[in-house]
């Protein structure tokens, strides 16, 4: 098996790497559920305020595909419901009983001939709520059930800053992942694409029936699924659809079909400088982030991010981590001005160019936090963002084109393979401080529309 | 240095929206950027961002211009008086070129700043490396009024009539060098303008390679006194910054080793050039245009080619803006260089025209890349 050798792009240095040991979060007294983070769906609420709920029962459901549920990850009360701007449902909440109570689910049998299967796997997933794992690109919705994919993609290397170790994620459900690359295959019919990374030793991963395994080594973004897809089966079109479920998702998948009960487990990590305990935490979906860190110590001023530091979403600490995010970042928020800090030596600046004194002797206070280190400037190609998009993919056109609103030759310059989060390290290393993931967000988002 | 940080932000909300000076807020952000960094943190993803920024960039273009600058100063008086004591030639020197710099920052300066203001835009630093790079083009007994005319035209003409920085199809130190050169060629070519004093003439290696019909211009070079070192080291008759090419080099160095410079339109150059001076050495028995027989060293050496192709042709903007299209670029610039050096008598000078020529045709570069890259694409997605 060939290994694709990724060589653009970096690995963040930070300080704050979760050790590998897992802790078990407290059970929370309350989980909120948002449905703006899912894309592609008109929530419509299926329950309200003071309704009782069990795991597994729905909460709300899609306007267009009411098959489509999300369900809830705790047994309790419904307590309150946020509305957001124009009636947008923004989050419930719910009390979390002290007794578990699942809804059962019918559990699959092995036997069960292959016909049949196809469909009672998606109903399944469906009905359980546990559909929503399910992804497509492009433009990185809910996967649409009624439209098959030209395949599935399981990206088991994560290269985000603190990414949580994929063993201790999937350490003693080897068999439900197993299973839920099984059950994705058949649902599918389609190959299903595993990517490991290339040192990657462990036997979980191979032998799995119409599984094709695939190792790719090199920095950031060498784990996205954005650059494994673009190297084994690249989007030619908008209809042209592939799935991604991530790993820990797909063993959901395998425990939800061989237990009939909804996994509302995760294991997720916490890291950053501005934390105290940088380590692997089992949480429940839906935990907000104050109970995450509730043993935990936060050295203000810092900010709390639900996601990597490249991609997450800041958050405060009564919302709840997201529904796809496995990590926790606690970065030292930035304050204060610099004297004139363009012309200094820079023995301390963290930069990817040859422009700072770092780049040769690198002081130990190196550090990052959220600082933009500069002003806004127009696009001046010096080329330090072509040097992190391991893509053939030309970055300053395609964002002209974006911004030019220009449909067709954004689609020829390979928009549909493009994602905010493969562009992130671009934003990153930029010299005029272009927001160029929300470019190529707002280009996906405009082709979706319009295209 | 408080007390400043504190007067700042006292007057901040009379440039910002709704105050008093609300127009002149680009004056405001430019001051206060350029001692302060900003305290701005990222809206958000990705929630750290890189130190660098575009005063980092275009302060490292500044350095590598400074050998440049301090040796066309001091040769400068070394030219007007070699007989003088080097202070004196020194002092010479920085009474002739300091005036060039200044007319052309503060000229060009007026000039981004009013249309900053009226555009609403900010300042952009790239204009620190435009105000500088002028003056070094310019031969050091030009009047100071010319070179304000000529950054004026750079600056507008050049640059913000097609919507300013980073929108420029040419370089606008360039534009101002051959407007300069077109409306008063008396005072940028000939043998009298290369030195301060007048009554001294003196032709550069470029003018007498190609002075007499018949002969070998390589042998004409040497023999008006001019070695291939001492065209190296560069104290020459030439424009303040562009003689010595120890100084360019260690320039060069500068930004190769930053990668603010491409060095695929550097290396492009070079061969462009190599290949064109070889082919023209190759024709050289038959015609009697004595620059054929320059050597690919001679053409390296002579006029404002190394210096044009270090500083002037990998400016980012004007310059092809993909990988493989740098190339192009980078060789189209060095043969038209040779080229027009060689071919036409009239502009002895043919970087600056070389370049000019190599920027109208980046875009066109860029486009066949780009196609290809499409077409690319388009294959890989067949194979599917």
């Amino acid at each position: 098996m060939s290994i694709v050798r990724i060589r653009k792009g970096h690995n963040l240095r930070l300080e704050g790497v979760p050790a590998k040991k897992v802790y078990r979060a407290d059970g929370p007294g309350v989980v909120v559920l948002s449905p703006q983070e899912y894309k592609g769906v008109k929530p419509r609420l299926a329950v309200s305020e003071g309704d009782r709920v069990e795991i597994g029962s729905p909460v709300w459901f899609d306007k267009r595909r009411p098959e489509l549920l999300c369900t809830s990850p705790a047994a309790g009360t419904v307590t309150s419901i946020v509305w957001g701007e124009r009636r947008a449902l923004q989050s419930i909440s719910i009390d979390v009983d002290s007794r578990e109570q699942y809804r059962s689910f019918s559990s699959w049998k092995p036997g069960i001939d292959a016909s049949r299967s196809t469909e009672m796997i998606s109903s399944l997933l469906l009905e359980s709520g546990l559909w929503p794992v399910i992804r497509q690109r492009p433009f990185s919705r809910i996967a649409d059930p009624d439209v098959l994919p030209k395949a599935v993609f399981v990206p088991a290397m994560p290269t985000v800053p603190f990414a949580p170790d994929i063993h201790l994620q999937l350490e003693g459900r080897e068999e439900e992942f197993r299973t839920g690359l099984m059950l994705l295959s058949r649902l599918t019919r389609r190959p299903v694409h595993l990517v490991i990374s290339a040192d990657n030793r462990s036997r979980v991963f191979s032998g799995v029936d119409g599984v094709e395994l695939h190792r790719f080594s090199g920095p950031h973004p060498a784990g996205n699924v954005g650059i494994h897809i673009h190297h084994i089966a690249p989007i030619r079109h908008r209809d042209d659809v592939v799935w991604y479920v991530l790993p820990q998702d797909v063993a959901r998948i395998g425990g939800l079909f061989l237990s009939g009960r909804l996994p509302v487990e995760k294991i997720i990590a916490v890291g950053g400088e501005a934390v105290e305990h940088r380590h692997h935490v089992a949480v429940r979906y839906g935990m907000r982030l104050s109970d995450i860190l509730a043993k935990n110590t936060v050295h203000e001023p810092a900010r709390l991010i639900s996601g990597d530091v490249l991609s997450g979403t800041k958050r405060s600490a009564d919302e709840a981590l997201g529904f796809y995010d496995e990590t926790v970042s606690v970065i030292p928020e930035h304050h204060g001005r610099e004297f004139l800090g363009w012309l200094r030596p820079g023995r301390d600046r963290y930069t990817l160019t040859p422009l700072f004194l770092s780049s040769i002797v690198r002081s130990r206070r190196r550090r990052l936090d959220t600082a933009m280190n500069g002003s806004r400037r127009v696009m001046i190609p010096f080329g330090n963002i072509e040097s992190v998009l391991p893509m053939d993919i030309l970055p300053t056109w395609l964002i002209k084109m974006i911004i030019a609103r220009d449909i067709d030759e954004m689609e020829k310059l390979g928009i549909y393979e493009c994602d905010p989060e493969d562009f992130a390290l671009c934003s990153f290393a930029d010299a005029s401080k272009m927001e160029i993931s929300d470019i190529i967000r707002e280009g996906l988002e405009y082709v979706e529309k319009n295209g | 240095m408080n007390s400043f940080r504190k007067l700042l932000d006292r007057v901040e909300p009379r440039f910002r929206e709704g105050g008093r000076w609300s127009r002149y807020w680009p004056l405001y952000e430019m001051v206060d950027t350029m001692f302060y960094v900003p305290a701005t943190t990222a809206p958000g993803p990705p929630h750290v961002r890189d130190a660098v920024d575009m005063k980092r960039s275009m302060v490292t273009v500044i350095l590598a211009l400074l050998p440049a600058l301090l040796f066309g100063i001091y040769n400068t008086g070394y030219q007007a008086a070699p007989g003088e004591h080097p202070f004196w030639q020194l002092q010479t020197g920085i009474g002739a070129v300091l005036p060039l710099v200044l007319v052309s920052y503060i000229v060009g300066g007026i000039w981004e700043l009013l249309f900053a203001v009226t555009r609403r835009h900010e300042i952009n630093e790239g204009f620190l490396v435009t105000g500088l790079l002028l003056p070094l083009t310019l031969p050091p007994d030009i009047p100071l009024w010319m070179v304000a005319a000529g950054i004026s035209f750079g600056v507008v003409i050049g640059k913000e009539v097609t919507g300013g920085t980073g929108y420029n199809i040419f370089n606008p130190a360039l534009v101002a060098r051959a407007f300069i050169f077109f409306a008063y060629p008396s005072e940028m070519s000939g043998d009298a303008v290369w030195s301060l004093a007048d009554e001294l003439t003196a032709a550069t290696p470029l003018a007498v390679a190609s002075s007499m019909p018949g002969l070998e211009g390589p042998q004409l070079v040497r023999e008006a006194g001019y070695t291939l070192q001492q065209m190296f080291v560069g104290l020459i008759p030439g424009s303040v910054g562009g003689t010595s090419k120890v100084a360019i080099l260690l320039g060069a160095v500068v930004l190769l080793v930053t990668r603010i410079a491409n060095w695929r339109i550097m290396a492009g150059g070079l061969a462009g050039m190599t290949i064109a001076a070889l082919l023209a050495n190759w024709m050289a028995p038959s015609f009697d245009n004595p620059a054929l027989w320059l050597s690919p060293l001679h053409h390296l050496l002579m006029g404002g080619f190394a210096f044009g192709l270090v500083f002037m042709a990998t400016d980012p903007v004007s310059a092809s803006q993909t990988d493989s299209g740098r190339w192009i670029y980078g060789a189209l610039i060095g043969t038209l260089a040779v080229m027009i050096r060689v071919l036409n008598q009239a502009f002895v000078e043919g970087v600056m025209l070389a370049i000019l020529l190599g920027n109208a045709f980046a875009p066109m570069i860029d486009y066949f890349v780009l196609r290809q890259n499409i077409a690319k694409r388009q294959r890989a997605y067949a194979q599917q």
